[in-house]
């Protein structure tokens, strides 16, 4: 399988990932009507790593999305492969931005 | 030197791997025809100029879609050479592929000229240049092989052939055409993969963009 078709398909599995979450998120804030939120501050702790995983999701698939509107407006194709390359950097740099951020 | 071919074979019932050896020293093509005609009368695929010309031998060497003729076996560094029909087409028996649905789109993208006035048509060598390489495509249907949304959609090759006959000076049909092509264009991810095995480096993954913003601005009245 080529890094195209793996940045195609990660695209489409984050998509999903992504649309889940969204669900989720609005069963949780829903269920904040109950007052419940001692326990629900305690699920989301017990979550941390998956969050942490979700923002990397998050970012592959607006990392990767910008990509593709630059070159569906027909825009540098000839540096596909770097734009491919550049993609995966940019994600893994923020991520582990974001990860030192939430750690510290 | 020998290396192994393991060729995925299809009887018309089931498919099963089967493997041959053969020598190093010459193309893919050449060695299946030594199989041929040497070890296993019975392997069936497709090939006509060998010579990269008619696009018949375009087959799956180690996943990839290329031709056969021009693919020397030392140059794959394998020494065991995986053989697949192309992806994305029915396979007839063994590497031999129905091309049925692909001539069926292609149609679709009304690959001819058309013609509103009548008279001679003339043409500058820079008029014919605006899309003599696109005129170079061979309908081997490697890039349809290599999308993989290709069976959802038209693919790239016959957005090709439409954006070739667009920039033809002798062309009045681009409206038609762009009108054809604006339910079917839509489906591409950029996944650019036609782009990298097209054995005559058209770029079908350009061309499609660039003829879905051509649809855009048609759709659009711009």
């Amino acid at each position: 399988m080529s890094l195209n078709t793996i940045a195609f398909y990660l695209h489409r599995i984050t998509g999903v990932v992504l649309s889940l979450y969204l669900c989720m998120h609005f069963t949780f804030l829903t269920s904040l009507k109950t007052g419940d939120y001692e326990r629900l501050v305690k699920a989301s702790k017990e979550f941390f790593v998956l969050h942490l995983l979700l923002f990397l999701a998050c970012i592959y698939h607006g990392v990767n999305g910008i990509r593709l509107v630059i070159h569906e407006f027909g825009y540098m194709y000839k540096y596909r492969k770097i734009l491919l390359y550049l993609t995966f950097v940019i994600t893994f740099v923020i991520w582990v931005l974001f990860c030192w951020k939430v750690i510290k | 030197m020998e290396v192994i071919f393991r060729i995925k074979r299809f009887d018309g019932g089931s498919s099963y791997w089967d493997e041959f050896k053969v020598p190093i020293n010459m193309t893919v093509l050449e060695a299946l025809f030594y199989i041929k005609e040497n070890i296993d009368s019975t392997l069936a695929f497709r090939a006509f100029c060998r010579m990269g010309i008619c696009g018949s031998c375009a087959i799956r060497i180690n996943k990839k879609p290329m031709l056969a003729c021009e693919t020397q076996i030392s140059k794959l560094e394998k020494e065991t050479i995986e053989l697949e029909p192309l992806k994305n087409f029915n396979v007839i028996k063994d590497l031999v592929t129905d091309f049925e649905g692909f001539f069926k789109k292609q149609k679709l993208a009304k690959p001819y000229l058309i013609r509103k006035s009548k008279g001679e048509i003339q043409q500058t060598p820079k008029q014919l240049e605006e899309y003599y390489k696109y005129t170079l495509c061979i309908k081997c249907g490697a890039c349809v092989s290599a999308c993989p949304v290709a069976k959802r959609c038209l693919g790239p090759a016959p957005v090709v052939a439409a954006h070739r006959f667009n920039r033809d000076s002798r062309d009045e049909g681009k409206e038609e055409r762009l009108k054809a092509l604006s339910d079917h264009i839509w489906h591409c991810h950029f996944v650019s993969d036609c782009s990298e095995v097209c054995p005559k480096n058209l770029h079908p993954a350009e061309v499609v963009q660039k003829v879905r913003l051509e649809v855009l601005k048609f759709n659009l009245g711009w």
